[in-house]
């Protein structure tokens, strides 16, 4: 990774980016980095109801950046600012928002119904894609659209914003897996039953989007260069899928997308929620010492460690519960282990997924504070 | 335990073209439309304890329940007005502030083809209701469901009313969905954590104590 911004960032940016890059190297930093994921918890932190939160990327990263400064010595973000909105972008479904949808003070969700149904697969062989896509999009998804030219633009405002206080945003941008989009357009259910049902026609609209997808994560990298990009996994979970179905509609898709991401330069993070004990092993035919694994406290991280020393970092998992409903002694204690199990190196602490709204501000404060302490 | 079954044995193997071409020719040959219903639940027992052992993952649980459900689909129609033996009773919701339904979904399939009766509540799902159906159908099971953190305080709000209603000690409550752990229902005051809907299963079975 590199530098993110075209000013001369402060010395202390300097060496919290030299602390990841020898992190994601494998390699032993002066001590464990920390990066955090946030975003209604930053809402809560500074006293914004999740309606105020939402309504402008701009509240939105201040008061992501106000809880950074709130925390104490966090090394790095992974997102700059946040529009919930855009998720749809990701699962194809339209997200209920607070002081929209939703009550004020509500968590946003997604709403996912069967949107697209089965001869959608055989329009997007005859359509393209794309224009099958837009078509989908200009139903649906509106608002998420919206969100995502929010969040281009005010990237490149906040991010040196960050830069300056020596907070390195370490993931701003997503390459997206083909299954999750045809997931959540469809249900986990239904598109789950498509996988048994009509195998063959699932793979060729995948192969389809592939073929837009690889040149689009190329163009993504190339453009904007040598930082860390989300390559996520959900409902694609080794937990949710039989051996045989994961190997075909899973693995070999994520593993060119990691390649390519790569190939051009950018760092991988692999953020992937659920499950994934079982393909553990698989990292390994990724690109040593160049992919960050984001766990989200269902995988054990313990054993991923194990496997994974020396290949790949790790990032995570304190649970996201435990920062909910546990104590301070529980955080410490559970970070110790981590500290010294899956670091100090190739590791970086963090939250498993995200800090959850309604996780104590004492027990994120903990998981902050605990790289100090070994 | 019954004896394993060709129809039992087709759904438990995931041949969904074998378990419904065997329920057209027991019934073309007169057999007892609940005599094969129980064959099907068989092979949902079949499916339920490859999960369990690691053999099968979520996405056969699905496949299975929708196979069960689609070969017994002409059987439930014959049956309709008579009894049938159920082996209790389940009330399920996700709770309030929460509109994920597929886990919720996956645990009323489940526990159906397993022979307990649901009383799906739906989503977010306030504690008056929950309240109100344990009056309405005596449960011996609540089960709550969630995908996220917010709601812990609507499940642990819903056990409360339970219990203010002097109805905590008829009913088992279980737990479960993404983040919820041990932990989580230790807070919430919940009697079992079932970390997959078949979890939930073997746990409700346990309880009603044929599991």
């Amino acid at each position: 990774m590199q530098e993110q911004a075209t000013f001369t960032p402060p010395p202390l940016y300097a060496e919290r980016m030299q602390r990841l890059q020898t992190a994601i190297a494998c390699g032993t930093p002066d001590r464990v980095p920390v990066s955090l994921v946030m975003d209604s918890f930053a809402a809560r932190t500074m006293g914004l109801k999740l309606s105020e939160f939402v309504s402008s990327v701009d509240v939105a990263a201040q008061a992501m950046l106000g809880t950074l400064e709130k925390l104490g010595d966090v090394d790095s973000i992974q997102f700059a600012t946040y529009a919930p909105d855009v998720l749809g972008l990701l699962w194809l479904a339209p997200v209920k928002v607070p002081g929209r949808e939703l009550p004020d003070d509500t968590q946003w969700q997604l709403d996912e119904q069967v949107r697209m149904q089965q001869e959608d697969y055989g329009r997007i062989l005859d359509m393209g894609w794309s224009a099958w896509l837009g078509e989908y999009i200009g139903k649906y998804l509106g608002a998420a659209v919206t969100a995502a030219q929010a969040l281009a633009e005010a990237n490149p405002r906040w991010v040196p914003e960050y830069v300056k206080r020596g907070y390195v945003v370490l993931s701003p941008l997503t390459v997206d897996h083909p299954f999750e989009h045809l997931c959540g357009a469809r249900t986990v259910k239904e598109f789950t039953l498509d996988l048994y049902r009509i195998p063959e026609k699932v793979q060729a609209v995948m192969d389809l989007i592939m073929v837009e997808k690889r040149e689009q994560a190329r163009q993504l990298v190339r453009s904007f260069g040598p930082m860390g990009y989300w390559v996520g996994s959900w409902r694609t979970a080794p937990e949710f899928l039989a051996p045989k179905l994961w190997d075909r509609f899973v693995w070999p898709y994520m593993k060119e997308l990691v390649e390519i991401v790569v190939e051009e330069g950018g760092t991988p993070i692999l953020h992937y929620d659920a499950n994934w004990d079982r393909e553990i092993p698989r990292l390994k035919e990724l690109p040593p010492r160049r992919c960050v694994l984001a766990l989200d406290s269902k995988t054990d991280i313990f054993r991923a460690k194990k496997i994974l020393a020396g290949h790949m970092c790790i990032l995570g998992d304190v649970p996201p519960g435990l920062l909910t409903v546990g104590t301070v002694d529980e955080v410490r204690a559970y970070c110790r282990r981590l500290l010294s199990e899956v670091g100090p190196d190739g590791y970086i602490m963090a939250m498993g997924c995200a800090i959850p709204s309604d996780a104590k501000f004492e027990n994120v404060k903990a998981m902050v504070d605990s790289v100090h302490e070994v | 335990m019954a004896e394993m079954t060709d129809l039992a044995q087709a759904l438990g193997d995931l041949d969904e073209a074998m378990a419904v071409a065997l329920v057209e020719e027991k019934l073309a040959r007169g057999l007892e439309p609940l005599a094969i219903l129980q064959e099907l639940q068989l092979g949902m027992n079949l499916v339920g304890e490859r999960f369990e052992s690691g053999e099968y993952y979520l996405s056969e649980l699905i496949y299975g329940a929708d196979i069960f459900q689609k070969a017994s689909a002409p059987l439930q129609e014959l049956l309709q007005g008579q009894a049938q033996e159920k082996l209790g009773t389940l009330v399920l919701g996700t709770v309030k502030n929460d509109i994920h339904d597929f886990g919720k979904n996956i645990v009323a399939t489940l526990m159906r083809a397993n022979g307990i009766e649901v009383v799906d509540l739906g989503v977010d799902v306030d504690w008056a209701a929950f309240v109100q159906a344990i009056k309405e159908h005596q449960p011996q099971l609540v089960g709550m469901s969630c995908l996220l953190t917010t709601a812990f305080d609507a499940m642990k709000e819903t056990i409360q009313a339970i219990e203010a209603a002097g109805l905590r000690d008829k009913v088992t409550i279980l737990v479960g969905g993404g983040p919820v752990d041990e932990n989580t229902r230790e807070y919430v005051g919940a009697d079992r954590y079932c970390r997959t809907a078949q979890d939930g299963v073997s746990a409700a079975k346990q309880v009603l104590g044929v599991g």
